[in-house]
């Protein structure tokens, strides 16, 4: 299999992904509150792939 | 009618500035692009992880497309589902132990608009992440493996999608009577149960709601589904979101305060 | 012409009575405030003039005249703790309650400006909820009750939470709001309910226990009050004591070397009292005459609980 064709097919998952951690950034910046550190969400939204992001926005974000 | 147009844009709002619009769909479309890329790029993976001997990798046959979107519907059955709950579970038990709801509602709004609008509320947002993700895996497998028939897509969306709205109503109408973490683990727990029963039982409940997500597997495959059992299915489904609606309405009016 | 009428409303929690039945009226462009004690059933009563609890029994009619049933149109109200969505601007909420209180567009917008600028918040309109101050929500709290231009405005603690400049600030807005409206507020501070209303409703254990005006009540509670204070000495003490069975005295009150003695009459009880205390030589340290006063009653009320 030709690695080109690879990438083409994996770089919209890769840029989903990259989205979805940026907009957690910009949510985890913006709350004035969230549950545990702030520092501790970034690296976990950094480094935790989807499932990073998934959880801030389930567990770390206070609703208000 | 116009105080539920209100609510329901109210609710839009909340859900757009908590980003929930954009990052539910995000996650739903990448489940359903990785399923079809997984499929293919199986012997690659397995080779680059290694230890898989060469003649078991050469075994390997890239599924159907109807079978990976099968495995993607599969998907969102777990993470999906788990993720809209999550999503769902403070919609009404935040307003109410928040202390929101007792300020709307000495207004002139009745219980049932405020869950109507609700119930919208959450359905546009479903709809926009299962159709986001469900669109984008289907173009994913269509390209990458095969040709999908578009009638038997489109009624699989519909039919799966119905269960998922069966999912977010039972959430919010726990949503109205235990806080948040309680009502979605009660309700992941009777979605479970219904699921588990129609796959343990499936000749004694042909007409279980948890059929739906076994009625949009099997019109992907291309079986023929006896029309009846599909009807007879949708209707108790929508019996039950009524009744579910219904029954949140009342429990919000005599609830509004936490005790 | 009465704008309320609350006939024998009645709320249990299981087997606790909140409310024992409360009956009163509350008058157009009145001015009420409910006193009582902590716990005496304040906000319970509140939240079921506002619709927010269902009375267990009892009858709550709005305007008479006009016969409607949901009458949450004409009202504004005002929690303890008003909560807000942290999301929104204050500006977005005033409007959100607009709409649902069912007001047309083009009105909104006028309303809102000046309703926001009206409680002094015109320059954070614009900013997120979550960024307020205590004092700011209490004051967005007025404002999303004011919007509509309701006919009864009920607020609970309006307040008793607030620091002494925002509790001035809160009080001068409700003596300007008071000409427009009728308002019904709760509070524990009798200082409070004088400062800014006419009548009062009092409630203990549930129960109204007074209601009328000031003024009357201040009357109705003016008894002649004599206070003896006497020096630390067995014989002084014995007759302080011996006080409380002289014919002339209704209730006696006395504590260790003070006696608070309610008369019937002032003049005759003081001449007695003196002539007595000459004739056993009993060393006086104050002698007091004078009225109780409405703090007297209210001081009992609440101790009583």
């Amino acid at each position: 299999m030709d690695l080109s064709i690879n990438w083409s097919l994996i770089l919209p998952i890769l840029i989903l992904q990259l989205v979805l951690a940026v907009i957690g950034l910009i949510s985890l910046y913006k709350a004035s509150e969230v549950r545990g550190p702030k520092w501790m969400w970034v690296l976990i939204i950094i480094f935790g792939n989807m499932l990073g992001s998934i959880l801030y926005f389930v567990i770390g974000r206070k609703d208000a | 009618m116009r105080s539920t147009w209100i609510f329901y844009r109210k609710e839009m709002l909340d859900m757009s500035r908590s980003f929930k619009l954009i990052w539910i769909p995000i996650v739903f479309a990448i489940l359903g692009i990785t399923q079809p890329i997984i499929s293919v790029f199986m012997p690659e993976i397995l080779e680059m992880s290694g230890g898989v001997p060469p003649e078991m990798l050469s075994l390997y046959e890239t599924p159907s497309s109807a079978m990976v979107m099968v495995q993607v519907l599969s998907q969102y059955s777990t993470m999906g589902v788990l993720i809209l709950v999550l999503a769902g579970m403070n919609s009404v038990s935040g307003e109410r132990h928040g202390g929101t709801a007792e300020l709307i509602m000495v207004r002139p709004i009745s219980s049932f608009s405020i869950m109507i609008a609700k119930w919208f509320a959450q359905c546009t947002q479903l709809l926009i992440a299962f159709g986001f993700g469900y669109i984008a895996s289907f173009y994913y497998t269509y390209q990458m493996i095969g040709s999908l028939s578009w009638t038997s897509g489109l009624a699989s969306f519909g039919l799966y999608g119905l269960w998922l709205i069966l999912a977010m109503t039972i959430t919010l109408l726990f949503s109205t009577i235990l806080r948040g973490a309680g009502a979605a683990f009660v309700t992941l727990a009777i979605l479970a149960l219904l699921s588990l029963l129609n796959s343990l039982l499936p000749t004694w409940f042909t007409w279980s709601p948890a059929r739906l997500s076994s009625l949009a597997a099997e019109v992907l495959i291309g079986n023929t589904l006896s029309v009846s059992s599909v009807i007879i299915c949708c209707l108790i489904t929508v019996g039950i979101i009524v009744v579910c609606l219904l029954s949140a309405a009342r429990l919000l009016q005599k609830r509004v305060l936490p005790n | 012409m009465s704008l309320l009428q609350v006939t024998d409303l009645k709320k249990n929690f299981g087997k606790e009575n909140a409310v024992r039945g409360l009956t009163f009226q509350l008058e157009q462009g009145k001015c009420v405030a409910l006193l009582g004690p902590n716990g005496a059933g304040k906000t319970t009563t509140l939240r079921m003039l506002a619709g927010l609890l269902e009375p267990s029994s009892g009858e709550i009619i709005f305007d008479e005249q006009q016969g409607v049933t949901d009458y949450r149109k004409w009202l504004g109200y005002l929690p303890q703790n008003p909560t807000f969505y942290g999301w929104m601007s204050g500006q977005e909420y005033i409007r959100f309650a607009a709409g649902l209180s069912g007001m047309e567009q083009k009105e909104i917008g006028k309303r809102t400006e000046a309703v926001l600028s009206k409680v002094g918040l015109q320059d954070a309109a614009k900013r997120r909820i979550s960024g307020y101050s205590g004092g700011m929500k209490q004051r967005l709290g007025f404002a999303q009750a004011l919007i509509h231009e309701p006919k009864l405005l009920i607020l609970d603690e309006p307040v008793s939470a607030l620091d002494p400049i925002g509790r001035r600030e809160v009080i001068n807005l409700l003596r300007e709001i008071r000409q427009e409206t009728t308002v019904l507020f709760s509070t524990h501070v009798l200082h409070d309910a004088e400062e800014i209303c006419d009548d009062i409703l009092v409630m203990a254990k549930g129960r109204l226990v007074e209601q009328g005006s000031l003024s009357s009540l201040r009357e109705k509670h003016r008894q002649p009050l004599v206070i003896v204070q006497v020096e630390r000495e067995r014989e002084a003490l014995l007759w302080l004591d011996s006080l409380k069975s002289k014919p002339y005295v209704i209730q006696a009150d006395i504590k260790a070397d003070i006696a608070e003695l309610t008369v019937h009459d002032l003049g005759s009880a003081r001449d007695e009292l003196m002539r007595e205390a000459t004739e056993n030589r009993i060393p006086l340290v104050r002698f007091e005459a004078g009225s109780s006063s409405l703090e007297d009653m209210f001081v009992k009320v609440v101790s009583a609980q």
